[in-house]
């Protein structure tokens, strides 16, 4: 009977230490918004650019202020969340690719040699790297046909006309930002309401 | 069949096994975490953790993100080694296979 007791405390310890490390690897992250947030700015930048007055800075203005946006947001989101290998490589992949693209897009805005064609290929390629790798992280399949949505995107830049590369964009940015963003919300706070572990 | 005793007492507290088994799984966690994560009060997980620092099994930092107050911990590589130990002789007890990385 002790036996049988001490048998049964003995398979408790191991129980909790397994939903314990298997809480702990959760990615507890809620990054939807973000999806959101960068899809709504890539239509604010086209619409500017396309009907608003200095449309020249219509990117780079909108661009800059989505990426402090969501600096401000994700410090705040990061402040109670345990940092894991797995959100520390997802994060270090978008912030490269965001400063890079960054970088790349101002240094061709001041040449003088952006062409509209050339950076919606730049940007939907990196964004189907980024979305990519995500997804291969992740496991995570919607992801993945993300960036194949992107990837199709840069190549009817390539290969389309303007009319046929803007569609593609805006196509690519409402599916792949937008539902992707809300789908990814949804997602993430069922996760949240059905994976809290109390020891 | 050996005696419980022979599991280490400092992580065989139930509490303190959940921290540790959470801390194994993350690079670093701070105290709210752990506190939604095992349901436990304030003092309760402030003195148990204090214990796992003790016997040199966490690591703390504290910083202040947005002027307000954090406390970090972090799994030490005695920490991890301890805890495989465990594990080892719960194994040993239990006579079953399982597998903690």
């Amino acid at each position: 009977m002790a036996h049988d007791i001490e048998n049964r405390e003995l398979r408790e310890r191991l129980d909790l230490m397994e939903s314990m490390i298997a809480e702990g690897r959760k990615m507890t992250g809620n990054w939807g918004w973000a999806f959101i947030l960068w899809g709504v700015a890539y239509y604010l930048a086209f619409a500017w650019s396309f009907l608003g007055s200095n449309a020249a800075i219509a990117w780079p203005i909108t661009m800059a202020a989505a990426g402090v946006t969501t600096g401000i947001l994700s410090s705040r989101m990061s402040r109670a969340r345990p940092r894991t290998g797995v959100v520390r490589a997802i994060s270090s992949i978008w912030l490269v690719m965001g400063v890079l693209l960054f970088v790349l897009m101002m240094s061709l805005a001041f040449s003088g040699r952006l062409d509209n064609h050339i950076s919606l290929s730049v940007v939907g390629t990196m964004l189907a790297v980024a979305n990519g790798a995500s997804s291969l992280i992740l496991k995570w399949k919607m992801q993945f046909a993300c960036a194949l949505a992107w990837l199709a995107a840069a190549e009817i830049a390539c290969f389309g006309s303007d009319a046929q590369q803007l569609i593609a964009f805006l196509t690519a940015t409402f599916f792949c930002q937008i539902a992707f963003g809300i789908y990814a919300m949804i997602s993430e706070s069922r996760h949240r309401l059905h994976g809290e572990v109390h020891a | 069949m050996p005696e419980l005793p022979d599991l280490n007492p400092v992580i065989h507290g139930k509490l303190r096994l959940a921290l540790l088994s959470l801390l194994a799984g993350v690079e670093e966690a701070d105290f709210t975490w752990l506190r939604a994560k095992t349901g436990s009060t304030d003092g309760n997980l402030g003195a148990q953790l204090q214990k796992l620092e003790g016997a040199g099994y966490l690591k703390v930092k504290k910083r202040f993100v947005q002027r307000k107050p954090q406390t970090l911990y972090r799994m030490t590589d005695a920490g991890r080694g301890a805890l495989a130990e465990y594990v080892r002789a719960l194994k040993a007890l239990l006579g079953t296979a399982i597998s903690v990385d």
